[in-house]
């Protein structure tokens, strides 16, 4: 009960500390209807007005409060009153508006503080916490932003596996139940529909893909532009900044145009250079996320050249207004001309002051010197003064205004630097301010409400309505506080400033976004973690602490203003502060400290430690990636086993035979081949009519296949052939066998098989004596047919097999098809076994192109048949002529296939021919036996004897088929053997192109025929051929009739 | 009672007085009977808890004995049971299947999958991205390649999923 009640607390409290989360609601909103990546600009945002927020905080409470409270009041130090030559125009909107008059003597600025080392009765050592914070202020900054980066990493790491379900989870996962109020509900509705488009955004893009060659071209293109247009714009700003300089110089009266030129200059610049960028980024073609970062990492640099570009010039100001005053330091009045003179080298200076400035270089010099109030001995000096300067800084343009300012004042360089970081913030925030109203309110508007009265859709072609830009939004938002961390030494407001801007540009942009944006046309998931942001701003920092860290150790504070005024170097404060205010033995233990006999090992300390944390970082990430692979290869083998276990389901009622084939390889294959063949031989004649006394169907299948021959053999009065053309045809039968048993859903199809066979057999037989043929052509047709037009890819996947090994494939696709398809696995397999058959026959395929269809193989039949009939003179021709007009590509492929296959076991490769191809079987045995001699460089003339031998094999009833058994067997396996290689090389020459396929089949229809002639002559079976021509008549004849 | 579920003595009773508000002529106060009462699904699809969800009539039928989203105390009580936070992940997926399971065939395939879609986006996607959606979502997360989800394969999935617990809750 208790641990329910804390539930119910900490769940109270959390509701409540939402509700004070600034605009979390309003975030949120944006959220669900711009997509997260839209929401990560507002948050990104947030966190930068927190971290404002802190330095408010430290300026405001360590600096400005005690200042305020404990200084000596407005007006009483020198630092601390505008000069009177200024008192008139200080309240001037000009003045004010270049942060001139009042607004430069107060606390605001560096000068206005005052150098006293303790002030109040507390004694507060404001000099010492001045230093002290505003670099607290640069630690701080970092020290948060890379505790942010980190936690972001560690999410990203422990999310980075997650992403496998991704659609999954965004389906069932994401209607939160708890939801029960409408507005919430539509807005979640909304948020849904976008991560959905999101995912689906991310999955197209992996899908791309386009020409390397081009890709790469273009993206080279692109880059070579961003280049160009980033040194353009650098160019152009040191140009502007160069010709205003020398304007100032020249000119007496400057129009408004030339004093505001610069500033103009550079933000046009930064306003059109990121949408060119966006453009060239088009090119390039990368996932939106990479080119948003490309995109991002552009602005960054251009929005840097800019900022860079001031400082220098801000620097190169400060440098030679400390190197005049080092040399004529004599200078008492206070003026703010100096600083205006220094101001007009920025580019975001629209004082009026320069006019003062320019009236004085009108004057001469004697005039000047009236003016002021110095006397007339500092003002020699100061003139006299002049000439070396002059030649020391060689800064020609300069030099009136050194004269100038050196007679009138004393420069306070850390005020001028301040005063121009808070006027570049607030002209920035007004051009966003501007940018905001004009390119996204003033175009909704228009395109809302002209878009009625316009010749074409306002909305959806030419302005549209604006999108919101994230890239160009989180940059410009580092930049700006880019400007805060350069500033914030020299103008201890400025980050309580930027709060203030950065409240004002959250619910300006929010309302924006939501009144006149619409949501980006790809949207796309923000990485999860915005650590590129924070990079950025990490990069950001460290470029803008270097200015402010030079400036403070490089030049020498001003002599009459600010804290540190008096001391040679700012930092001198803190080894003065050890000298005097803490006891001695404090200082002893510092100046150890310092000296080089403990830095520099500490320094060596520090390397090592950061070279040894990098370096478990290193394998960290290397054991962190294996360990996502092994998960990865996990799950797959997990997706194995699933399969195989299904698989094993379907197989297990099919019979014992197939698990162990599966499993075993092409030798066991080989093994089963030949222990199914003996059985064959032996009783293969007699056998024919039982099938199913062989425990597997495949051998069923190949008694079929015997059966013709045996019928033949029984009427023929070549008995002792039959057995040898048996013997051959068990084996192929085997290996056939086989290689259906490497899937498992062929029984089933043998099975079937089987069934055909009885039925045929039981319809021919009664017909005539052919019958027998008729019916092992059927079989032939009838399986081709089958397997043809359900596989034409499982062909290809035979091909494959070998390849293939892997049980699990396999199993995979039975199991996808198991049900619904099982006959086609069984077919598939076929094909293979026919393919062996292939290699040695063509003829086979032949007859499964035709018979793609059931009803073709009627077809089929005629067609050979008339091949046939013109054949009895050239046997060997006939079948080439069929061979080339039925050739195809598919029998190319399954040519290939057998070849790989017969190119494994030869032994296999002999057993080649299967069931299907009884006929080509027959063929087969009677080649054998025929070319028994002939041996290795047949076996092309082997298959086309085949091919043509079949049919006269099957026409000739067993006329040749039986000569002598006993050496034929031998005989014919090593023929068979040699034959596979041969005939793969021909079969591949063939596969490349049917009609080259064609004539080779021709010639070595031709060889064959010689060959057979050969053989003929040699084993004296003339006989046989022209029993085997008639017989191929009569078969046609008798088909024919069948049919 | 309140052993089979996860409620106490007095959060059940509660439980039978919105029960009781969502049809006062029908349900009795009094179950010491153990009367038969059922409400239609209509009605409890109107209660304001589920009044937003898009999948309010799955809930309900899916919760139903009779599978036509009648509901008896029993049920409504297993209902809020489940959907509490005290239910265990794996109560939660079931029910969770059940619910994604539109037509109630034990498996999750493509037509539940649009239909959950559907619902979700208030059919804001096109019919194209709808079935991309699916297809990629029965990819990723079926394991047995029957190309629908099973409850393993839900389960699975639903189990390394991080905010299902935090979502699939109805305080009431």
């Amino acid at each position: 009960m208790v641990s329910q009640l804390l539930k119910k607390i900490s769940r109270v409290l959390y509701n409540i500390v939402v509700l004070f989360i600034p605009w979390e609601m309003r975030i949120k909103k944006i959220e669900s209807h711009f997509g997260s990546g839209v929401a990560s600009y507002f948050i990104f945002l947030r966190w930068l007005f927190g971290i404002n927020i802190v330095l408010t905080i430290m300026t405001g409470a360590f600096i400005v409060l005690p200042e305020l409270l404990a200084g000596p009041p407005f007006g009483t130090t020198r630092s601390k009153t505008i000069p009177k030559d200024h008192l008139a125009s200080a309240q001037d909107l000009d003045t004010i508006w270049s942060l001139g008059g009042y607004l430069q003597y107060s606390v605001l600025f560096y000068g206005y503080y005052g150098n006293v080392r303790k002030i109040g009765s507390a004694g507060y050592r404001l000099p010492l916490a001045y230093f002290m914070v505003g670099m607290a202020v640069f630690a701080y900054s970092f020290i948060t932003l890379l505790r942010k980066m980190a936690k972001n990493s560690r999410m990203s790491l422990s999310g980075a596996s997650d992403e496998n379900y991704t659609f999954c989870w965004r389906v069932f996962c994401a209607w939160d139940y708890l939801i029960g109020n409408p507005e919430a509900a539509e807005s979640k509705g909304a948020a849904i529909v976008n991560s959905i488009r999101e995912a689906i955004v991310e999955e197209q893009e992996k899908k791309k893909d386009t020409s390397l060659a081009v890709l790469i071209s273009l993206r080279i293109l692109a880059n070579i532009l961003v280049l160009l247009s980033l040194t353009g714009s650098i160019y152009i700003i040191y140009f502007v900044v160069d010709r205003s300089q020398k304007l100032e110089q020249e000119k007496p009266e400057l129009t408004l145009w030339e004093k505001n030129e610069v500033s103009v200059v550079v933000s046009l610049i930064t306003m059109i250079a990121p949408s060119a960028f966006e453009l060239v980024a088009q090119l390039e073609m990368y996932h939106p996320r990479t080119s948003l970062r490309f995109q991002l990492a552009r602005v960054l640099v251009l929005y840097l050249g800019n900022l860079y570009s001031l400082i220098i010039a801000l620097l190169d100001k400060v440098n030679s207004m400390s190197s005049a005053i080092s040399v004529g330091p004599g200078n008492l009045s206070d003026s703010t001309s100096y600083l205006a003179t220094i101001s007009q080298s920025t580019e975001d200076n629209l004082s009026t002051i320069i006019p003062d400035i320019t009236e004085r270089q009108n004057s001469t010099l004697t005039r000047t010197l009236l003016e002021l109030n110095n006397s007339m001995t500092t003002v020699k000096s100061t003139t006299s003064s002049r000439q070396p300067m002059r030649m020391q800084s060689l800064l020609n343009q300069t030099v009136l205004y050194e004269y100038n300012t050196r007679s009138q004042q004393d420069p306070c360089w850390e005020t001028y630097v301040g005063q121009e970081m808070l006027k570049l913030s607030i002209i920035d925030m007004i051009f966003t301010v501007a940018s905001i109203l004009l390119i996204d309110f003033i175009r909704g508007l228009v395109v809302r409400y002209l878009s009625d009265c316009c010749c074409w859709d306002l909305e959806s072609n030419f302005p549209e309505y604006g999108e919101f830009k994230i890239a160009e939004n989180v940059l410009h938002l580092i930049y700006n506080q880019g400007m805060i961390w350069m500033g914030a030494f020299f103008s201890p407001c400025l980050p309580a400033f930027n709060v203030l801007k950065l409240v004002g540009l959250m619910y300006l942009r929010s309302w924006a976004v939501l009144t006149c944006n619409v949501p980006h046309q790809q949207v796309f998931r923000a990485s999860r973690s915005n650590n590129f942001y924070l990079t950025m701003l990490l990069f950001m920092l460290f470029l803008c602490m270097l200015p402010t860290i030079f400036a403070i150790v490089r030049y020498r504070p001003s002599q009459y203003c600010g804290p540190f005024s008096g001391q040679e170097k700012i930092y001198d404060i803190i080894s003065e502060t050890i000298a005097n205010d803490f006891p001695l033995w404090f200082s002893k233990v510092m100046s150890y400290v310092t000296s080089p006999v403990v830095v520099l090992p500490a320094l060596l300390l520090l390397f090592m430690l950061i070279y040894y944390l990098q370096s478990i970082a290193r394998s960290l990430k290397v054991t962190n990636s294996q360990l996502r692979l092994q998960l990865q290869t996990e799950r797959t083998d997990d997706k194995k086993k699933v399969f195989q276990l299904a698989a094993a389901h379907l197989q297990a009622p099919e019979g014992g035979d197939k698990k162990p084939e599966q499993e075993s390889d092409i030798t066991s294959m080989e093994s089963s081949a030949r222990s199914t063949s003996p059985p064959r031989r032996n009783g293969s004649i007699t056998n024919f009519e039982s099938p199913v006394r062989h425990g597997n169907s495949i051998r069923t299948i190949t008694q079929s296949a015997s059966r013709p021959d045996i019928p033949r053999a029984a009427g023929a009065t070549q008995s002792p052939t039959v057995p040898v053309r048996q013997k051959h045809k068990a084996e192929p039968v085997a290996s056939s066998s086989f290689r259906m048993y490497s899937s498992p859903s062929v029984p089933q199809r043998q099975v079937r098989r089987v069934e055909y066979i009885p039925i045929r057999h039981s319809g021919y037989l009664g017909s005539t004596s052919g019958s027998c043929r008729s019916k092992s052509y059927h079989n032939m047709a009838y399986k081709p047919c089958t397997r043809y037009a359900e596989n034409s890819d499982p062909l290809f996947r035979k091909t494959l097999r070998p390849m293939h090994t892997e049980p699990a494939v396999i199993t995979a696709q039975s199991y996808v098809g198991h049900r619904a398809h099982s006959t086609r696995y069984v077919i598939i397999n076929e094909h293979e076994a026919r393919k062996k058959l292939m290699r040695s026959n063509t003829r086979i395929p032949r007859h499964y192109r035709l018979a793609d269809e059931p009803t073709e193989i009627v077809e089929l039949y005629p067609r050979n048949v008339k091949c046939y009939i013109p054949r009895p003179p050239h046997r060997s021709h006939q079948p080439h002529l069929s061979e080339e007009e039925e050739e195809e590509d598919p029998k190319s492929s399954t040519r290939r296939g057998s070849f790989r296959q017969s190119k494994r076991p030869r032994p296999l490769s002999d057993l080649h021919q299967t069931a299907g191809f009884y006929i080509g079987d027959t063929i087969n045995s009677q080649l054998s036996m025929e070319q028994g001699l002939y041996s290795d460089e047949e076996e092309g003339d082997q298959e086309e004897d085949w091919v043509n031998d079949p049919q006269t094999n099957i026409r000739g009833p067993e006329s040749a088929h039986r000569y002598g058994e006993p050496y034929v067997k031998p005989k014919t396996k090593h023929k068979v053997e040699p034959s596979l290689t041969e005939s793969d090389s021909a079969s591949l020459a063939s596969s490349s192109d049917q009609q080259n396929s064609s004539t080779d089949q021709y010639i070595q229809v031709i060889h064959n025929k010689k060959k057979y002639l050969k053989s003929n002559a040699k084993l004296t079976k003339t006989k046989s051929k022209s029993s085997v021509k008639l017989n191929v008549s009569g078969t046609n004849d008798l088909v024919c009739s069948n049919v | 009672m309140w052993d089979c579920t996860f409620f106490t003595r007095k959060e059940i009773l509660r439980l039978h007085g919105r029960y009781h508000e969502l049809a006062p002529h029908l349900v009795p106060m009094d179950y010491t009977n153990d009367p038969d009462v059922k409400i239609p699904l209509a009605l409890i699809v109107n209660m304001p808890e589920l009044k937003e969800n898009p999948f309010r009539n799955r809930i309900v039928e899916s919760f139903s004995e009779d599978g036509q989203g009648n509901l008896s105390f029993n049920d409504f009580v297993d209902m809020f049971s489940v959907l509490s936070e005290m239910a265990p992940r794996e109560l939660k997926a079931i029910f969770a299947f059940k619910i994604y399971d539109f037509n109630v065939d034990n498996y999750i395939c493509k037509e539940d999958l649009e239909k959950t879609l559907n619902k979700l986006t208030k059919e804001e996607l096109t019919p194209e991205e709808v079935n991309l959606v699916c297809e990629k979502a029965i990819e990723e997360a079926d394991l047995d390649g029957d190309n629908k989800l099973s409850f393993a394969d839900f389960e699975n999935m639903i189990s390394r999923a991080p905010d299902f617990l935090s979502t699939f809750h109805i305080r009431i």
